[in-house]
């Protein structure tokens, strides 16, 4: 990888001081997406700024009937959290699927969020439970977050501390493995908010994590006309778009058919 | 360039590294410690698997700066003296290693696995050896050799 | 070490503590590192081409580009083989310059080579080299390649044609097809792969100006066949040229020779007084490394009223990639042939296949090189003519086995078979695999929604017949109480030093444990093969076993005298000397002579051993998911003839080995380039490799059929494990679709793949 500085930020103020300063300055989390990219030389930095050691970035606690999520949440420590697996138990299963048992000891939800792989998992939890974003600078609810493959709300010298659930009645995970990187195929969130409100979020399949309303709209049931329609289903090398359209259906009834 | 302490098998090492240098690297080239491997550079073969504070991550996809204060350890840790870990036993009494390139990295996974899950079903072994490949042996007698070594280790704790 | 631990190999102690030596872990003061320029276009001529600023980058100590390689004596990569066409014409041979001479002709192609103080630093010099291309049109597909529309590759391949080569008689089989009451006729593609060592292909080289020798640590398959095929790529003498015997992290037959960081390295060793280090990262392997397999197989069978083959006729193409290396060759003619006839009695054999360039990376010898291929076409062909005519496959095949008593049995295109018990094998396999019973399970399985498939084959593999006139293995007896062997076969993981020993102790009586095998001595002069083929055991193991029986004759002596009886009144049985009543190991007899005496003792085993026919008959039950196209392997069987086993346990792990590389090209492993010739699985998160658990349940058994084609009376075992699964697992998978009008698939049957094929035959 090409050269650079690192050093590990003092304040969330300060490494965010540090991207408004330089459009080469990056802050760096687990490193899972980061570092690959950088031994590639896909990108090139001056300055590298690890978040990791700020105090609290890790935690992982309910307050109120909400779930907060640190940043640097490690995907295993939010799979091997009780109180997550009582919170949310789609969160809780999605966060134990992530890549390997490798990449869960060093991925962080904060890096997952704030890159939005089309193919990532943990999308799909922050869409299907609106989850709230919170920034250095603001609060940004899931629905207006994601924006498209690999963009999202985020202005570029903002840094995610943190996440906020609401806890749902019910929720479940259901994700085809790609067969080389482990990412998402396809992977479906459903989550019953309240009595009367579901959310269908579904990650792999298309250039960006997307809810599903005709899918809400069925309430938990599987309907045998239930059709899963966007103009960006993704085609490839590896699965053509009919094929992805479909494993989105079939997911989706496997995480209604273990809603917990 | 930054000064980096680094808790390998025991013993603290204080390193000059570049800032760019991946651990994997340091581990090799700074520390002489080759029982470490680099076999891919997109982080999913898993052949250069360490412990870092108990976890297996991959070596290869961190910043040696990125390890600076953690316990680390290695392959060349992992017996206790002249005493084979369990999992090490097992690998060869199972012969579990062909070429034997993938193999430290697959004995770390392993120790990782069973650290935190010391009974794990055959799912959970092929799930706990996800991030690793072996083009050799098939897979069939490491996870022979993972089953024995849990056994042993739990006779141990017994 | 424990107090009671052994390791069940000799290799595994240094393996599993982290001790192991690999190229890589090679470090000399003042090492220079190097980094390969490469090609980003598949065809292209380079119009400009200036390294100046690379040269002038601090840290940087030479760069090298073809004229600087042939300035300094080099040569070309290898080309192992020729052969000659259907009318006798020869070859036409384009060979791969070491760095790109004026044009490129797949991405990937070296073209310049950066040696540094550091890797990185080579490799950021690099980016400051000033190449201009002008691009040219790719031609990839390699049927169409020989279109008069596609693109020439080089000027002497009109067409892209290397060779159009055959085997076997026309005529006699055009005239069993003419009279035949049923033919079946079926394409088969054994897709291009890679095949993967997990050890990165890496090359250190020092050269010693006193002595006139460059040593060269690198993964290999052999020494002598690195080193003379080196000589031949540098342009240095072979004598100057020291292969060390380092570990090897697997080669399954891509690394018998040098690629041109090999060459590079030992001309730039020389040039810069200093040791230099090149290692690769996987995705320039995935661009570099030959590639595997890439074959069109289009078989077509004859059969009588009763469902006797009256014969068999292919017509193959075989992409060679840009230019003739190494092994390409090989598999196009001998190893497409040899073993077309399978198992079966067939009368009439004939076999055409095209050889062809395209602008891909070079293809050569991956595990079975063209053996596993022509073994899936058969038995896939078999399997489908079969079902086309209305004949149960077990019964079709056991009608068509070389009879018993027709051993030796000299095909109809000239391969000798020495023994092939199919029938028994194949009545074990159905045994254990419950074969009879399948039906209740395919119906269970139906009930909960999954689809159900079993398939089995019944192959013949041919091990390597060797090109080396004999082989030599040379033992000597250490004052330090070890019996050093030395042989030529280079290992990857097979674990040789142990079957040696093995072999040793069971025909010396010498404690396995105190032998150690070298592959390879400085200045030895041994003659022997590399390892490929399968060959190493019984190869090198008959030569060792000649070693013991002439050590057996100069212990002798040193027996009788230690038990106090004549020579004539000692006799060596199960590992012991006995004379009176009384008995002595041969560790006693020898750990007490003296150093001069042991010496005597030293002696040269020779043996000359042809090819083999290792044979079996596999099994696969598997399930498909509908929903997803996705293939649950549930049980493999296998059931193999390896002539006399020496390790019980490293055969297995040879076949598990095996199986799984069969088990990655029938589900998951693809090459695949654009229309551009742009490698689109360039690296892991494209290019799907099994992982744990892909096969969950593998019975293995071996049905010993001993051979006297060699003193040791074993069977080539390295690559039976591919040559019977492709098929079986294929056969196993058209099985299960076979009920929803599916009745051929082209691998890898990839859970998009079946499902698609599924969909289009429910409209």
């Amino acid at each position: 990888m090409y050269s650079f500085n690192y050093q590990k930020a003092q304040s969330v103020a300060q490494a965010g001081a540090a991207l408004t300063r330089s459009d080469a300055s990056r802050v760096i989390s687990g490193g899972m997406t980061l570092i690959p990219s950088l031994k590639h030389r896909l990108i090139q930095v001056d300055e590298l700024i690890d978040i990791t050691g700020l105090p609290g970035w890790r935690d992982i606690r309910v307050e109120e009937h909400q779930l907060w999520v640190g940043a640097g949440a490690t995907h295993q420590s939010v799979s091997r959290h009780s109180e997550v697996r009582t919170f949310s138990n789609g969160l809780s299963e999605l966060a134990g699927m992530i890549g390997d048992p490798q990449v869960r000891a060093r991925g962080t939800i904060g890096g997952s969020v704030a890159n939005n792989d089309p193919a990532a998992d943990y999308p799909a939890a922050v869409l299907g439970l609106n989850a709230t974003i919170k920034t250095q600078k603001r609060e940004i609810v899931a629905d207006d977050f994601f924006l498209g493959m690999f963009s999202t709300a985020l202005a570029s010298d903002e840094i995610i501390e943190g996440l906020r659930f609401n806890k749902p009645l019910k929720s479940a995970y259901a994700k085809f493995r790609h067969a080389a990187t482990g990412y998402a195929m396809a992977g479906v969130f459903v989550a019953q908010i309240s009595k009367g409100q579901w959310r269908v979020a579904v990650t792999g399949a298309t250039d960006c994590v997307c809810r599903w309303q005709e899918a809400e709209a069925a309430a938990g049931t599987v309907p045998k006309d239930l059709r899963f329609a966007h103009d960006n289903v993704l085609d490839d090398i590896h699965a053509p778009a009919a094929y992805r359209t479909h494993l989105v259906h079939i997911l989706y009834a496997q995480a209604v058919s273990h809603l917990a | 360039m930054s000064q980096i302490s680094l808790n390998i098998n025991g013993h603290v090492h204080n390193v000059e590294v570049e800032d760019r240098a991946l651990l994997a690297d340091v581990l090799r080239d700074n520390l002489k410690l080759t029982g470490t491997h680099v076999g891919c550079d997109t982080s999913q073969c898993g052949c250069c698997t360490i412990l870092m504070n108990g976890d297996a991550v991959k070596s290869c996809s961190m910043l040696a700066v990125q390890a600076n204060g953690a316990q680390i350890t290695t392959i060349e840790g992992l017996a206790d003296g002249a005493i084979l870990h369990p999992i090490q036993v097992a690998f060869s009494n199972c012969h579990a290693l062909q070429c034997g390139f993938c193999t430290p990295g697959m004995i770390m996974a392993t120790a990782g696995l069973l650290a935190n899950n010391p009974q794990p079903t055959d799912a959970q072994i092929h799930e706990g050896l996800a991030g690793n490949l072996c083009r050799c042996t098939g897979y069939i007698n490491i996870v022979e050799s993972v089953k024995q070594a849990a056994k042993v280790m739990q006779e141990k704790q017994a | 070490m424990n107090a009671r631990f052994t390791p069940s190999r000799q290799e595994d102690l240094s393996l599993i503590t982290g001790k192991g030596h690999f190229t890589a872990d090679h470090n000399y003061p003042g090492m220079l590192h190097a980094y390969v320029i490469r090609s980003m276009h598949a065809h292209a001529h380079i119009k400009h081409l200036n390294l100046d600023a690379v040269r002038a980058y601090p840290g940087v100590r030479w760069v090298a580009c073809a004229e600087d390689l042939k300035a300094l004596g080099a040569g070309t990569i290898v080309n192992a083989m020729t052969a000659k066409g259907k009318e006798g014409e020869e070859q036409t041979l384009a060979l791969m310059p070491l760095l790109a001479e004026g044009t490129v002709r797949f991405v990937g192609q070296p073209v310049a080579m950066v040696f540094a103080i550091s890797a990185l630093c080579a490799q950021d010099a690099a980016e400051l080299a000033e190449i201009e291309y002008e691009a040219l049109e790719a031609s990839v597909d390699p049927e169409k390649t020989t279109l008069l529309s596609s693109v020439q590759l080089h000027a002497n391949a009109p067409r892209n044609v290397s060779l159009h080569f055959a085997s076997g008689d026309a005529a006699q089989v055009n005239a069993a097809f003419a009279k035949a009451t049923y033919a079946s006729q079926l394409r088969v593609l054994s897709q291009r792969l890679m095949g993967v060592p997990m050890e990165p292909r890496a090359v250190v080289a020092i050269h010693d100006a006193d002595a006139g020798i460059t040593t060269v640590h690198t993964p290999h398959q052999g020494i002598l066949g690195m080193r003379n095929f080196l000589a031949m790529a540098s342009g240095a003498a072979p004598e100057s040229l020291r292969i060390d015997a380092n570990d090897v992290g697997g080669s399954f037959g891509l690394r018998a020779g040098p690629y041109t960081e090999h060459a590079t390295l030992v001309l730039a060793a020389r040039h810069l007084g200093c040791a230099v280090s090149w290692v690769g990262s996987r995705s320039e392997i995935f661009l570099s490394d030959w590639h595997g397999r890439a074959l069109i197989l289009n078989g077509e069978i004859a059969l009588d009223a009763e469902g006797h083959i009256l014969a068999i006729r292919f017509k193959d193409r075989v992409d060679l990639g840009a230019y003739n290396c190494m092994m390409s060759t090989f598999i196009g003619t001998r190893n497409l042939s040899i073993t077309m006839g399978g198992v079966y009695q067939i009368p009439a054999l004939y076999m055409e296949s095209e050889v062809v360039y395209t602008n891909t990376t070079p293809v050569s010898a991956y595990r079975g090189a063209g053996r596993p291929d022509i073994a899936y076409a058969i038995e896939r062909l078999v399997d489908f003519a079969a079902h086309e005519h209305g004949f149960d496959p077990v019964v079709l095949r056991r009608k068509n086995f070389i009879s018993e008593s027709a051993f030796p049995y000299k095909t109809s295109n000239g391969s000798t078979i020495d023994t092939c018990l199919s029938e028994k094998l194949l009545d074990r396999a159905l045994e254990i695999s419950k074969y009879a019973t399948f039906e209740e399970r395919r119906a269970q399985s139906l009930s909960q929604g999954k689809y159900r498939g079993i398939g089995l084959s019944t192959f013949l593999e041919a091990s390597g017949a060797g090109t080396a006139p004999k082989d030599q293995a040379w033992g000597e007896f250490n004052a330090n109480g070890y019996l050093y062997v030395y042989g030529v076969t280079g290992p990857s993981g097979q674990g040789h030093s142990t079957s040696f020993a093995s072999i040793i102790e069971k025909a010396l009586g010498w404690p396995a444990d105190r032998v150690r095998y070298e592959a390879g001595k400085a200045n030895q002069k041994l003659l022997g093969n590399g390892t490929g083929g399968s060959r190493s055991l019984y190869g090198a193991g008959s030569a060792i076993l000649a070693m013991c029986h002439q050590m057996l004759e100069s212990i002798k002596p040193h027996a009788a005298k230690k038990l106090g009886v004549e020579i004539a009144q000692v006799h060596f049985e199960n590992g012991v000397w006995l004379a009176n009543g009384l008995s002595l190991s041969t560790a006693q007899v020898i750990d007490d002579l003296a150093n001069e005496e042991k010496t005597s003792l030293n002696a040269l085993g020779e043996a000359s051993s042809g090819a083999t026919y290792p044979n079996g008959c596999h099994i696969a039950e598997v399930e498909i998911n509908p929903s997803t196209g996705e293939t649950h392997l549930i049980h493999y069987y296998a059931v193999d003839d390896l002539g006399q086993v020496i390790s019980p346990q490293l055969v297995r792990g040879q076949v598990h080995g095996g199986v799984v590389q069969g088990w990655g090209q029938a589900f998951c492993e693809q090459v695949v380039y654009d229309k551009q010739g742009q490698l689109l699985t360039g690296s892991f998160m494209d290019y799907a490799m099994p992982r744990a658990g892909c096969v969950p349940h593998l019975t293995n058994e071996t049905y010993e059929v001993r051979t006297q084609l060699n003193l040791l009376g074993s069977k080539g075992v390295g690559e039976s494990g591919c040559t019977g699964s492709l098929p079986a697992l294929a056969n196993a998978v058209m099985s299960a679709l076979r009920p929803y009008g599916i009745d051929q698939m082209d691998m890898p049957f990839t859970g998009p793949k079946i499902w698609a094929a599924l969909q289009k035959n429910k409209l």
